[in-house]
């Protein structure tokens, strides 16, 4: 018998993540009110702060299970911490071009070099994207531990990434999110706090899905493996 | 539309092309594990084809291969 709770479980996330999908998008463009000094641009806010946070969350979860991997051995860690990997990188496209469309509609530019949260988030897209050219140069164990220890290490560029605009306030990118809480009513936060949720909610979607499509392909090696032992 | 309303729909769009280009990549791959299970099966079946008996546990095997 082979184990169906997998498959239970993308089902059950799949359509909760595109029920609050639905709900967030409802919510921030027919609910959430338009931003007194940016007006209708603010809008992107919702959708590119969560997926921003999920790229950063993919990485930690990336980091944790190469740590795992480390210590116990197991290749399954090894296998969700490269797909937590790619949904990361990803993810971190999609901030940097719909950041860039903010950033053109509301400074007038795509792109401002001198800004450390910009700067400092290419830089953590460019080290995992040179995750996968070192995961291509190795094979079989080695390829698994040094993934692994790539992933622990790149992932302390993500603090510094998280920390730049906070540390250096005098750039153009805006912080929303500061100690003293979010800079934002209340009528804002709750359609943020509901697509966060649901960008959480398509990451592991996709986890889960990769992780599915790639049992079903190891499968499917190792019967034509046999298949093949016995012609 | 206003500009700021055409920044927001191609912010919104560039999002939602990504998640159509993934699951036309899913229904790639799916189609390709599709194909080789599908090839398999026939791999298998002709197996069984070429060798009736194989892999039947003697009390099920035919009587005249007894």
């Amino acid at each position: 018998m082979t184990d169906a709770r997998p498959d239970r479980r993308l089902a059950a996330t799949g359509a909760l993540t595109a029920a609050l999908v639905a709900l967030a998008v409802f919510g921030v463009f027919f609910v959430a009110p338009e931003d007194a000094d940016q007006g209708i641009i603010q809008k992107i806010f919702y959708f590119h702060v969560a997926i921003a946070m999920v790229a950063l969350l993919a990485f930690l979860v990336a980091a944790i299970e190469g740590i795992r991997y480390l210590r116990s051995r197991d290749l399954r860690h090894d296998e969700v911490s490269t797909v937590c990997v790619g949904i990361g990188l990803a993810f971190s496209v999609l901030v940097v071009i719909t950041g860039s469309i903010w950033a053109k509609a509301s400074w007038g530019t795509w792109w401002v070099w001198t800004d450390p949260r910009l700067v400092t988030f290419v830089i953590v897209l460019l080290l995992y994207a040179a995750y996968f050219v070192l995961r291509s140069s190795a094979e079989g164990e080695r390829q698994a531990r040094y993934s692994a220890v790539y992933s622990v290490a790149a992932f302390a560029s993500v603090p510094l990434s998280f920390y730049s605009v906070r540390v250096a306030r005098s750039f153009v990118h805006p912080v929303v999110f500061s100690r003293g809480g979010a800079e934002m009513p209340d009528s804002m936060l709750v359609w943020f706090v509901v697509s966060q949720i649901a960008m959480v909610g398509v990451f592991l979607t996709i986890l889960q899905l990769e992780l599915i499509q790639r049992r079903a392909d190891r499968a499917l090696r190792r019967v034509k493996a046999r298949l093949e032992a016995m012609a | 539309m206003s500009t700021g309303a055409q920044y927001v729909v191609a912010s919104y769009g560039v999002v939602l092309f990504a998640l159509l280009m993934y699951v036309v990549v899913v229904g790639l791959k799916s189609a390709r594990l599709a194909r080789e299970a599908e090839l398999l099966a026939r791999l298998v079946e002709r197996e069984a084809e070429l060798e009736p008996d194989a892999g039947l546990h003697p009390a099920d095997a035919p009587p005249a291969a007894r």
